[in-house]
């Protein structure tokens, strides 16, 4: 620890702060284009000019680290005069156009310039003119005339994401910030450009000219996108959300987002918002509409009984809505069932959850099925810090593809689809560990020898299983998608002296939120109310939240369901898939319009404020359970709102006892797929399958499936992609496909929730026959 | 008694003083008074000689306005027909000419010299929504009679 004195204060803090970082501590402000913590120290724009008693000339704030007994002044005639002849320089071949410039109010470069700039400019000479208003991709523009060359954005891009795709160009005046190649940007991560821009030089499409800072409001929000459940400012002018930006929590995060969260937020207005009830085929007021249901839910009553209700929650209900369905199951209606909707089978009990924290220590993360870059983005950027601060962390993927992009020393095991869990076990059964949980899962593998797509020795193998279970640190990333893994999760935990920490990145995003609210989690339960209602014995199903046909892993088990119940209800912001086999569909509140609790997949919960009114008729989901209470002359009064936050774990749900081991399933030896078929995987795509956007419609891939260069070949497409027609059991359905050259022979990835649902039609895990779809020519 | 005629005949006395006196009241509107040429009245929007308007919508009179009288939503200026000098425009500008206290605050902050408050001081309507000048009336000023 180091002791020294800013603006006579003393503070102590740890060797190798910087100064701007001390003075931070003590509440002095030193102004900071260049610097950011996440990026450390650069020196480009010398505007946090301190001076250091001893010192000759005034130094940089942020490249100077604090030494012992060290006496800064931030203020004073010389560090003023300094910033103020930064200042001037700054503003030589600035534009000066502040009225028309939306980072006006907000930006960094007028504050300092009030603060320490000359008051008016001693430059007389013609100013140099470059690019303004110039689309980098379709959410960023430029100016490069208002951009100080803090360098922020280009170096978050190429060391932070590690996708060079900004670069500076050009020497001394005619330097500027410009694309590679000047082809849009296409990372994930490009939004977080915006909010790094202490100037007006990167702006936001979406949000150009909507507002100015002194009217418009911002609320502490939590992205509903992905179960990395991202703390965001929502910012709303008149009752519209017009901007949504990264929130940094201090000691959590840094406040990135991934354009999905960023630009995603235009769901409330979108032309398929739901703004009036739909019952039987008619328009409603959503009064009208509780009535109705309320006939129906009392005929369910007396002529089945309660046990003929059901309800399931999907979607992004927060955790009091979810608390609410579960308290109007058990007052109004007790005996009736409820259960999430849920796209993939498996289930992590919260005693094996870790947190972000154990990936900022982590000495091994291992991928198992899935990509976080997909699924969970920012989940990526927080492991690719980690390798920064870490060179020697190990980053593995266990999947039906590789999956671990370009980490340094990434080690992929491709396994075949459905074997994930069995490989596993193999792999820690080779490991010769003496332990009794590790012992009773290899007793279960009999004589299972994996095969794997990719060239693996079995030293490799054996030697993965050692380090999952001598690593001090590991963290597994597991996508959810075979059940059997839990098992195999708890015996790593058993036989491991040190923690095991699992963070799911399986959907839906408040999964773990509803699951404390009293909404059973486990796939089983959902799938018993499916199976009863295919069955006719459901005479009421309330879906709340969920797109039934298409979040279900089996469209046509789904779609008989919906088909044999006599009353479908839903609610809900859209139009759910085949509308007509709900008998009424009536238009709900979300994100941004109720205040409530989400919990990430973490299990942190975080709140999230309402901002804006819902539109339309769209209600609050506890309006609709009251009314229909109300309808069946039952009490169900909500007194108070739920408190869901534990006294013992803090912003964590609780942690549970773990669950007995169950055996694992071993794989059939797979009958090689047939020349000419293609094996599916599913994965989640946070681009894909959830909320409608405008505003993201440019970024939705255009070839959502995945296929191998050489099957893309074989099949006869160019580089570009191109349709491809599956052939099954459910007839004929088709995707567009582009070759990726992570994805092994014979194998089709597809994410979930796509247009027209390819891949709950096929199955996970099936043989499809796949031709290339004749280019139907125009005319 | 006596008291009481003095006291009228003072009072009355005054009064018939008072007729012959000039007077300081006119008889408006037949009649108007010539204002200070700094009067601040009734604002408008101005445009440049081209006819293209002059306000680009920055919101600074919105923000300096001690009355939060003004409301201004920016958008970016449609391309087709001109009808801004520079990319971004307002496409609402609004005064509450109630709220309004004529203080002159949104002239002085404004960059492009577009909102200006004239001498016009008519200001007089049977219902409060006709007391929002909108864009459109704010566009074209009335003259004063
Ligand atoms: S565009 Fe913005 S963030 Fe990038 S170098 Fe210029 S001022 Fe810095
Ligand atoms: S990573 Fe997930 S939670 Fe974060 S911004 Fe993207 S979609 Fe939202
Ligand atoms: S912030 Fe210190 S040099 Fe830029």
């Amino acid at each position: 620890m180091i002791r020294l004195t800013i603006d006579d204060r003393e503070i102590t803090v740890p060797e190798g702060t910087m100064i701007v970082d001390a003075a931070a501590q003590l509440g002095i402000d030193v102004p900071i284009y260049c610097y950011h913590q996440a990026l450390g120290p650069l020196g480009a724009c010398r505007i946090c000019l301190v001076q250091v008693e001893k010192m000759p000339k005034l130094v940089t704030g942020c490249t100077t680290a604090v030494q012992e007994g060290m006496v800064v002044h931030t203020r004073g005639a010389a560090v003023d005069k300094g910033r103020k002849g930064v200042l001037e320089f700054l503003l030589i071949n600035h534009p000066l156009d502040c009225p028309v410039c939306d980072k006006g109010g907000e930006c960094f470069l007028q504050d300092y310039t009030f603060q320490y700039g000359a008051p008016a400019g001693r430059y007389d000479e013609p100013k140099i003119h470059k690019l303004k208003d110039a689309p980098i991709n379709d959410f960023i523009i430029i100016d490069q005339e208002r951009c100080v060359l803090c360098q922020r954005c280009v170096r978050f891009m190429g060391e932070y994401v590690g996708e060079e795709q900004l670069l500076l160009e050009g020497r001394g005046v005619d330097t500027v910030v410009a694309t590679v190649s000047h082809q849009p940007m296409d990372s994930q991560f490009s939004g977080n450009v915006i909010d790094l821009c202490p100037v007006g030089a990167l702006l936001s499409i979406p949000y150009r000219y909507k507002a100015r800072p002194w009217n418009l409001e911002r609320e502490e929000s939590v992205c509903p996108h992905c179960p990395v459940g991202c703390t965001t400012s929502v910012t709303s002018r008149e009752g519209h959300v017009i901007r949504v930006e990264g929130r940094p929590v201090a000691g959590r995060n840094w406040g990135w987002l991934c354009d999905r969260g960023r630009f995603g937020y235009d769901f409330g207005y979108v032309e398929k918002r739901l703004l009036n009830a739909l019952v039987e085929g008619r328009e409603m007021s959503a009064a009208e509409s509780t009535r109705t249901v309320g006939r129906w839910l009392d005929a369910a009553l007396t002529d089945r009984g309660p046990e003929s209700v059901a309800f399931l929650v999907g979607g992004q209900q927060t955790m009091e809505e979810a608390y609410q369905v579960a308290r109007f199951s058990q007052e109004v209606l007790p005996g009736s069932r409820t259960a999430m909707v849920r796209t993939v089978e498996g289930y992590l009990p919260s005693g094996l959850n870790g947190s972000f924290q154990d990936i900022e220590r982590a000495d091994v993360v291992v991928y198992i099925g899935g990509d976080p870059y997909d699924a969970v983005p920012v989940v990526h950027l927080k492991v690719r810090e980690r390798q920064r601060a870490n060179p020697g962390l190990k980053v593995m993927g266990v999947g039906a593809y590789e999956l671990t992009r370009d980490f340094h020393g990434a080690k992929n095991f491709t396994v075949k689809p459905q074997h994930q869990a069995a490989f596993l076990a193999y792999a820690l059964a080779q490991a010769g560990t003496k332990s009794q949980a590790v012992e009773h899962l290899a007793s279960q593998l009999g004589t299972y020898v994996p095969s794997l797509l990719n060239p693996v020795t079995p030293e490799e193998i054996q030697a993965l299983g050692r380090t999952l279970l001598e690593s001090e640190h590991l963290v597994l990333l597991w996508d959810g998608k075979e059940p059997e893994m839990e098992s195999v999760l708890l015996a790593l935990r058993a036989a491991r002296e040190d923690a095991t920490e699992v963070l799911p990145t399986f959907g839906p995003s408040n999964w773990r939120g509803w699951e404390r609210a009293g909404i059973p989690a486990h796939f089983a339960s959902l799938q018993t109310i499916i199976d009863d209602a295919a069955q006719g014995k459901i005479s009421v199903l309330f879906v709340v939240g969920a797109d039934l046909l298409r979040d279900y892993p089996d469209r046509e088990q789904a779609r008989r369901a919906l088909e044999r119940v006599d009353h479908v209800v839903q609610v809900g912001l859209f139009l759910p898939e085949e509308v007509q086999l709900y008998h009424a569909v009536v238009p709900g509140a979300g994100w941004s319009e109720v205040y409530g609790t989400y919990t990430n997949m973490e299990g942190r919960m975080q709140v999230a404020m309402a901002t804006v009114q819902p539109p339309g008729q769209a209600r609050p989901l506890r309006t609709y359970l009251n009314s229909w209470a109300h309808a069946l002359k039952k009490s169900f009064v909500l007194e108070s709102e739920w408190d869901p936050f534990d006294d013992d774990s803090g912003d964590f749900v609780p942690r549970e006892s773990l669950p007995e081991l169950r055996p694992v399933t071993v794989p059939e030896p797979s009958p090689g797929t047939p020349p000419g078929s293609l094996r599916v995987v599913g994965f989640s795509l946070v681009m894909e399958g959830g909320m409608p956007s405008e505003i993201l419609a440019p970024r939705v891939p255009r070839f959502p499936g995945r296929i191998s260069p050489q099957d893309a070949a074989r099949l006869g497409f160019s580089e570009q992609g191109g349709e491809l027609q599956l052939e099954g059991t459910m007839g004929k359905i088709s995707v567009m496909v582009a070759p990726d050259r992570r994805i092994p022979d014979g194998i089709l990835a597809l994410p979930y929730g796509i247009h027209g649902s390819p891949l709950n039609q096929l199955g996970e895990g099936a043989s499809v026959k796949a031709v290339r779809l004749e280019e139907v020519s125009l005319g | 008694m006596l008291e009481g005629v003095k006291a009228l005949a003072k009072g009355l006395g005054t009064t018939f003083k008072a007729l012959t006196e000039p007077r300081d009241t006119i008889a408006y509107p037949e009649k108007r008074r010539e204002y200070s040429p700094r009067f601040r009245g009734k604002h408008m929007l101005a445009r440049d000689e081209d006819g293209h308007e002059l306000c680009v919508g920055c919101g600074l009179c919105e923000a300096v306005c001690p009355a939060q009288a003004i409301r201004v939503v920016a958008a970016e200026a449609p391309t087709e027909k001109p009808v801004s000098w520079t990319n971004r425009y307002s496409v609402d500008y609004e005064v509450d000419l109630i709220r309004c206290i004529f203080c002159g605050m949104c002239e002085e902050a404004c960059p492009t010299n577009a909102v200006r408050l004239t001498p016009f001081n008519e200001l007089a309507a049977y219902n409060r929504l006709d007391m929002i000048a909108d864009k459109e009336e704010l566009l074209s000023p009335p003259v004063r009679r």
